[in-house]
This record gives structure tokens, sequence and C-alpha cells, in this order.
């Protein structure tokens, strides 16, 4: 079974504890006095920062873990406050002292530690890598994230889908499509209806243009972090040429408020002939960079993720892809029938997760092609049904799970489950046989949100 | 090797591409100049992200694709706060990066300059202030420009730089 997610839900005198696996959902309820749980990170060691996490939120005590450091609390936040129960309702937190964290290092003779982060050298988001070092070999690493922490779960509480769209399409931006998609499917479980195959289309368009984005963008900066400065210009520069289309089919140059219920127009002609352009480029830099040897020299063996350990850390998308995991949300008719292949490659090291890249930007262009149809429905919502409702999409990163229990109308609880939670919690795994300037790269090659992760 | 000159001279060179916006030529040529009288040719910047989506960052690295390149008017993002003449903060100034902003702003040497990147750190984006936000940037720090946008193009980011240069 492949965990994907274990949250909490404040209940009143109780709190619930969700476990979600791909093929079941398991309920359980601890009384908010002794609000005591088992540890599942024995068995899926990507439980750990979701139960680290309900910690912090709740108090929850994970009585046999192995560790219980805070993990969204950092240096300075109140100790033994609980900000997603019910009753917290602050809108400020003052500083408190500062509480060192323990981070998780090797030590012995001629062992030391590099410390990087929160802020990094270049245009990037915030978090901290430790690492444990024996000269240039990298012992271990500690990723810890957290520090764009904004509290969207609580944030959300209280609104309507409709007035929470703006802040999920904004919780990750260059996932913004995603989302979306995922805030949609929500709806219209709730709306109980089912969405025109237009409409669905015009989505999955997004969906893979936003991918296409993010795949571009990666194929540039991976051979850059291996001093390969030329596929950066590039990638960059197809990047974007497919920004630029973005903004000219939704408005936005990354989609924000694009995922409606009115089909727009759509200049078909013209878009098949840009996609046809932008597969001339992309099979030009697969020959032209296929064919640079000094490149996969580094990319080759670098970073390996074994399949036993990317199956047992319950990893996802382009990662797990790369190790040999067809794990995909695109497994399903419409996506099949559109022209989809699931994409996967053997050796789990950076020029795999390249290739898977460039794999999945060619089956996207395919699927886009097939996506192209003129049209004008138009969903008109029925009212919105109480409930808890799930959806699953596969963002560039890979999947995505958001879950809203709406009450009255309105969000009760909002937890989403960004694919870079769970592969965060891999990365450290990559890094065995590699010096740390490979690290960069090693990063790169995964490029995983920070923002969707601290949500 | 041959396949690859052919396909440079079929692109050309993309950031004199007629058909690209002569509204940016203008910009950079301002910024240029700009950047040569005050800063000697060279205006360094560091980037910090208190907490944003990552829109603002991926347009901050836009402009160092071939049709922006913003680095040949002399403007650069360095790695280092001890580097910079600007800071460019962008995202929403969360609990946490709170005490890291201040610590890198107190590493630029003087004198110094903060210009605030998209909505969110003066909390003009969609996101409601909770317990884990410590935004508006200005509450914290003194803020010289701020350059509004969610997130902001590559070519306001440009045009909200030169606004900058004009404004010191
Ligand atoms: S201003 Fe908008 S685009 Fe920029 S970080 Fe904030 S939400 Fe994202």
């Amino acid at each position: 079974m492949r965990f994907i997610a274990r949250y909490a839900k404040d209940r009143g005198r109780v709190f619930e504890i969700v476990t979600l696996y791909d093929s079941e959902v398991q309920k359980e309820q601890v009384h908010k006095e002794k609000p005591v749980i088992q540890t599942l990170s024995h068995e899926h060691p990507a439980a750990l920062w979701f139960e680290r996490k309900m910690q912090d939120d709740f108090g929850i005590i994970v009585e046999d873990a192995f560790d219980k450091r805070p993990l969204v609390h950092q240096e300075q936040f109140p100790k033994n406050v609980h900000p997603m129960c019910k009753d917290f309702d602050a809108k400020e937190l003052d500083f408190s002292e500062f509480q060192p964290y323990n981070y998780e290092v090797i030590k012995g003779d001629g062992v030391f530690q590099v410390s990087v982060g929160p802020i990094h050298a270049g245009i990037i988001e915030p978090g901290h890598f430790h690492f444990s070092q024996a000269g240039e070999k990298m012992l271990h690493l500690e990723i810890r994230h957290f520090y764009t922490y904004r509290a969207i779960e609580k944030m959300l509480e209280g609104k309507t889908l409709e007035e929470a769209k703006p802040i999920i399409e904004r919780i990750s931006g260059n996932e913004s499509i995603a989302y979306q998609i995922c805030w949609r499917d929500i709806l219209l479980q709730a709306s109980q209806q089912e969405l025109p195959q237009a409409l669905q289309k015009r989505h999955a368009f997004l969906l893979e243009l936003e991918r296409m984005i993010h795949h571009l963008t990666d194929l540039g900066f991976i051979p850059n972090d291996a001093g390969f400065g030329a596929a950066l210009s590039l990638g960059s520069k197809l990047a974007e040429d497919s920004r630029r289309k973005m903004k000219e089919i939704t408005g936005h140059r990354f989609g924000f408020g694009a995922i409606d219920f009115a089909n727009k127009f759509l200049d078909t002609v013209s878009l098949h002939e840009w996609l046809d352009s932008m597969q001339e480029s992309i099979d030009y830099f697969e020959d032209w960079i296929i064919d640079i040897p000094s490149l996969w020299d580094r990319l080759d063996t670098t970073g390996i993720l074994a399949l036993k350990k990317a199956i047992k850390y319950d990893t996802v998308g382009v990662i797990a892809k790369a190790s040999g995991l067809a794990i995909d949300r695109r497994i399903n008719n419409f996506y099949l029938q559109n022209g989809f292949e699931a994409v996967t490659q053997l050796s789990g090291d950076v020029a795999a997760r390249f290739k898977i890249r460039i794999a999945e930007l060619k089956n996207s262009l395919t699927m886009m092609h097939n996506f192209l149809q003129e049209d004008d429905t138009v969903l008109t919502l029925n009212t919105l049904q109480d409930g808890e409702y799930m959806s699953f999409v596969e963002s560039s990163m890979g999947e995505l799970f958001m879950t809203i229990d709406i009450k009255d109308g309105v969000i009760e609880r909002f937890f989403a489950r960004d694919a870079s939670f769970v592969n965060w919690q891999a990365v450290h795994l990559m890094m065995r046989n590699d010096i740390i300037a490979d690290f960069p790269l090693i990063n790169k090659s995964c490029d995983l949100s920070y923002a969707g992760n601290d949500l | 090797m041959i396949k690859f000159w052919n396909k440079r001279v079929k692109l050309g060179i993309l950031t004199e591409n007629p058909e690209f916006e002569d509204e940016i030529k203008t910009i950079q040529k301002e910024i240029k100049e700009s950047v040569k009288k005050k800063f000697a040719g060279s205006l360094a910047l560091r980037m910090v992200d208190s907490g944003s989506c990552n829109a603002c960052e991926a347009e901050c690295n836009a402009l160092a694709n071939p049709y922006y390149d913003l680095e040949r008017l002399g403007i650069y993002f360095v790695a280092s706060p001890r580097h910079a003449d600007v800071m460019l903060l962008s995202g929403i100034m969360t609990f946490n990066m709170t005490p890291h902003v201040l610590e890198a702003y107190e590493q630029i040497p003087n004198p110094k300059w903060v210009i605030t990147l998209g909505d969110c750190p003066i909390m003009q984006a969609p996101f409601e202030r909770t317990f884990a936000i410590k935004a508006p940037a200005q509450e914290h720090i003194k803020i010289t420009h701020h350059i509004s946008g969610c997130p902001p193009s590559p070519k306001e980011i440009m045009q909200g730089l030169l606004e900058f240069l004009k404004k010191i």
C-alpha cells in the first residue's frame, strides 16, 4: 500500500486522525485529554513529517516516534501553542525566546557541519540544508523547511470555496493550475455535477502547458548547475515563449484565475502551429544535448535514488518515475484516450530525472494537440452540499492531494499535500555517494516546491 | 556541433528581435544609463524571499532569459547581502522568515535600499493576516520603492527598477 497522507481534524472533544493510502482511508479518534497516537514512520518513513506537523498543529503526541522535534514551529515560535485547534484564534504571535533546534548530525574525527540557508545564493525560495561532511563527501543531509509557512490551512477556515480560490491558486505559483484543478474537483463533488468534456479538455490543456513551462525551466537549469550555460539560454527562452502563451490564453502568465466553468475562445489553428514549432525546438534541444558527453559525465550516476528506497519513502512524480515507479494520476481513461503515455527510467540518477522531463514534455505536446477544440460550453453550478471531499491531480511535480471539509457552506478544514512534501523527505537518500558540489545539481534535478511544502 | 551553429544563426539574437516590444528597449536604455551614472555601471541586487508563492522568484529568474537579459545593463543578482546595494524583497514576511530578513538587511553595507517586489510584502495579495505572517514589510524595515503586481512581469520589474533609479 502506498502511503499518501496523514492529518488531523479538531472535532470538539476528540481529534480525528485520517491516514490515507492509495487504496484505503483509515480514521481513528483520540480524546483531547489524552491525544496519543502511534507512529507509522517505521513502515512509512514519509509519515514522519506528517506526524511532526500534527504535533505542532494540534499538540497530538506520537508516542513511539523516534523524532519528536518541532517541524513547523521554529526557534522563536511560542511553545505549547497549537494553532490548528479550533479554540485558537489569535491573529498575532510574538517572538519567544530563541530555542536552538537540534540538527541530525553525524559526529566523529574530522567530520564537520555545513549549514546552508534559509536564504540561498540564487533566486530561490527559503529552506535550510544541514550537511555532515567528511571532506567533500556528504555523510548526511538534514533538510529543514517551513520558512514560508503562512498558515494557509487556518487562513481558509470559515471561507466559502469561492472566497478561498484566489488563495488556493497562490499556494505554489508554479503549480497554480494544478491547485485550481484540485479545487475544481472538490467544487464539483460538492455541487454533485459532472464536468462537461469540453471544459475538462480546456483545463487539461492548461495543466499540460504549466507542466511544459516547469520542465523547460528545469531542462535549462539542470545543465546550468553542471556548468553548461547554453542549455539555460535555450531552455529559458522556450519557457518564456510558453509563459507568454499562457498569458495569451488565460490573461495571466502563471494562469492565476484560469480555471473556471466557461469555455472561452481558443485560436486552435494558431495553437496547433505553435505546438508544432515547440515540438521542433524540443526535438532539436534533445538531439543537441544528448550529444554533449562532458555534461552526461556529470548527470550520469549522480544523486541516485534506488527503486527500493523510492518505494519505501512513498515518493511520487518525476522522482518516482526516474527510479522506475510508474505512479501518475493521469493513468485514467480520459488521459489515455488523449495520448497519455507513462514514462519511467531505471537508473534513478540526475540523468534519469532529466530524461523523464524531456519525455513528459514531448508527451504533453501530443496530448495538447488532442485537447484543443473550439467550444463555448458554460457550466452553471448547483448549490454546494456540505461534506468531506478529496481530490488528486498530477501537477508538474507529481501527485497533489487536497481535501476540504465543508460545514454550513464554509470550509471547516482544509489540507493539501504537495508532491514535494513526501519527495523532500527522500532527497537526503540521494546524497550518499556524492560530494557536496553535486548537491545543487541533485536538488535542481528534483526541483521541488518550498511554498507548496510549507503551505 | 554544426547543428548547433545552424540553430544559432537561425535564431539570431533574441534580445534584438525587432518583433519584440520597442518599449522594453527604451526601458533598457534608460536603465543602463542610470546605472552607469548612479552606481558606476553596476547595481547589485540581493533577492530575499520572505515567504512567497515562488511566482515572483520565477519572474526574477526570467529577467535572465535571452529576451530580457538584465545583466548586460549592469544589474546583477548577487549571492550575498554583503555584495549588495539593494535588497529586493518578495513574499509575505512569514513569522519564520522575519528574523532572517532583518539579519540579511543588517549585512548589507551602507548606503542601502529596499525594494519590495510583488503584492505580498505590502499585504496587497489575496492572503490574509494570520499568526504566521508578520507583513506588511514596512513595519519592520524602511522601504524605498515598491514594484506592484502578482507577480509583476519581467517588464514591470524592469520598469520598477528604472523608477527606483530615478527616485534616488
Ligand atoms: S505577490 Fe503574488 S506572485 Fe508574488 S509571491 Fe505573492 S502571491 Fe506570489
